[in-house]
């Protein structure tokens, strides 16, 4: 019946029929397993449905059968790229659970290796998006740089991706004066680089072709399907976990929430091009302000009862970790929510034609890379849009009420 | 909006309803009797502006299911209630807010919660072939323990 209904609405388009196009969960268009079906109309993308459960690997009840020490580096491999986001979590709500502050060294020592690990994560995120739409020179200097910083990583942590540097108390390890000076050498090399790709992307027009005016997601819509992170800021909307609910230190160091207006792609880009030298200037702050003292405290094995919710600004958005304790060495309960996972609504809003906006094929793997997908994070996903068929013909008030109907 | 106005807000409007407040720093834990879930959240999102639903956390206490939405980007309010176990169903916030569609059926595969007026609560993070009636968060569901791997002779 849907059919019927459908061919007599689109009479008038060359197009009879709507396909499907089937993208994954294997496709060399997408670096992780996740499911795409794309409803076209000629190179018109008019619906999406999106599996992202490739991934699951029930960790959150891995993590009630294991020890809060050997859950550290279980929830360390939730996600590789982000990994310092979820440790700081991690730590952050156990310790909360205790009732105990960590020493000021170490909560800087923190705040450093998470905003490297953003530069690295926002530079490596900026090299896929320039390979996604075919500019792999940029991609290819991109990815230079950002050994800089992975090697900085691999100095301060002893590795390169899966730091292990946050612990339950405090830090793993210290950093020496000579460390310091070998961090400013580097953010003075990325500083010169980040403000050349701020010049490419503002200026280059290939970019601006394929960015400008591709993935739009409003304000309203932003708030409605609760988008976080770089996703909202490019939206115009001034949210930051880091600026609204400080950790480790946030309010101390300063920075600026950067956001953007034009709500598209483009937007993307700059948001993370600006975060990455706020980033750099942070890190500076760090080195030079850094407290001499401890940089771990003891802490039992097992935490009183209790629970708690901690907060990170990952790289990606907000991270939510719930943490219940019972008195034994294990956690009751413990839940954690990525960022991706809070984006799938919003990235398959933005992959919807509707109201005189248009979404080409062609803009697919830009607009999917815009939000910075990490499905190993999210692993625990299927959604179902609006494309049942009217799409194109809405007035806003009716697709409002569908989304509302739907639950979307 | 601080920790404690919140609270007391939430105290005067629906008085007995809350049966505990705990506060901590950007923190703030209400447990409430179900009967008054949908309002306080309406209440939260409408009223106070807590517009964000970060996730929702469904705990298994024994005899009791605990759903816990978490609201709120600067503070966070988390609204604690408890359903019965052998009969787990609760109304659905979707309608309030879209974004919690997500986190339902996320609690719905997990811990088998019902979410009475959800307009799709359908399988989303569980494989297609994971048997029904089977809730993978359960205290009663054990996890199959992996089998050494054999020497090969």
């Amino acid at each position: 019946m849907q059919k019927e209904e459908l061919r007599s609405e689109d009479k008038k388009s060359s197009y009879e029929l709507f396909f499907d196009i089937p993208v994954g969960p294997q496709h060399p268009a997408l670096k992780e397993p996740a499911f795409f079906k794309f409803k076209v109309e000629g190179e018109r993308v008019i619906g999406v449905d999106a599996d992202v459960s490739y991934n699951h690997r029930g960790i959150e009840k891995a993590l009630e059968q294991r020890n809060y020490i050997q859950n550290i580096y279980l929830i360390e491999r939730i996600c590789g790229i982000c990994n310092v986001a979820h440790t700081l979590c991690y730590a952050q709500a156990v310790e909360q659970i205790h009732g105990k502050e960590i020493p000021p060294r170490a909560n800087y020592i923190r705040l450093m290796i998470e905003e490297l690990a953003r530069i690295h994560s926002h530079t490596l995120w900026l090299g896929v998006a320039a390979h996604e739409i075919g500019f792999d020179t940029l991609f290819m200097y991109v990815w230079r740089d950002r050994e800089v910083v992975m090697d900085l990583i691999e100095m301060l942590t002893g590795n390169r991706v899966t730091t292990a540097i946050n612990t339950i108390g405090g830090v793993r390890r210290d950093v020496s004066d000579e460390a310091k000076y070998k961090v400013k050498k580097g953010m003075d090399i990325l500083e010169e680089r980040l403000k050349y790709y701020k010049k490419v992307a503002i200026n280059d027009p290939t970019i601006n072709a394929r960015c400008s005016g591709v993935g739009i997601l409003k304000p309203r819509d932003a708030i409605k399907l609760c988008a976080v992170g770089p996703t909202l800021r490019a939206s115009g909307i001034k949210n930051d976990v880091r600026a609204d609910d400080p950790y480790a230190l946030h309010d101390e160091v300063p920075f600026n929430v950067i956001t953007y207006d034009t709500m598209d792609v483009l937007a993307r880009v700059l948001v993370r091009v600006d975060e990455t030298l706020e980033s750099v200037n942070m890190v500076r702050y760090c080195v030079d302000h850094m407290p001499s003292g401890e940089v771990k405290i003891k802490l039992p094995l097992s935490p009183p009862i209790g629970e708690s919710v901690s907060r990170v600004e990952a790289p990606r958005g907000e991270l939510i970790h719930y943490a219940r304790s019972n008195g034994t060495n294990k956690p009751e309960r413990y839940k954690v929510r990525t960022p991706t996972f809070e984006n799938i609504p919003s990235v398959c809003e933005m992959l919807t034609s509707k109201n005189g906006y248009e979404v080409n094929i062609a803009d697919i793997p830009i607009t999917l890379a815009s939000i910075d997908p990490c499905f190993s994070c999210t692993a625990r996903m299927e959604f179902r849009d609006v494309s049942k068929g009217k799409t194109w013909i809405w007035s806003l008030e009716e697709l409002k009420a569908h989304c509302k109907k739907k639950g979307i | 909006m601080n920790e404690n106005e919140i609270s007391e807000a939430l105290k005067s409007k629906f008085g007995n309803n809350i049966l505990e407040t705990k506060t901590s720093k950007r923190r703030v834990f209400i447990n409430i009797s179900t009967k008054v879930y949908k309002d306080v959240i309406r209440y939260l999102v409408e009223e106070l502006g807590f517009n964000h639903v970060q996730t929702i956390t469904g705990v298994d206490v024994g005899n009791f299911i605990e759903i816990m939405p978490h609201l709120g980007r600067g503070v966070t309010v988390t609204v604690k209630t408890r359903i019965e176990k052998n009969r787990p169903a609760l109304s659905t916030i979707t309608d309030i807010v879209p974004g919690a569609s997500v986190h339902e059926r996320e609690i719905h595969d997990i811990l088998g919660v019902v979410f009475e007026g959800h307009p799709n609560l359908t399988r989303i993070i569980l494989p297609e072939n994971w048997p029904e009636g089977v809730y993978p968060l359960r205290k009663d569901y054990t996890p199959e323990q992996p089998v050494p791997m054999k020497e090969v002779s």
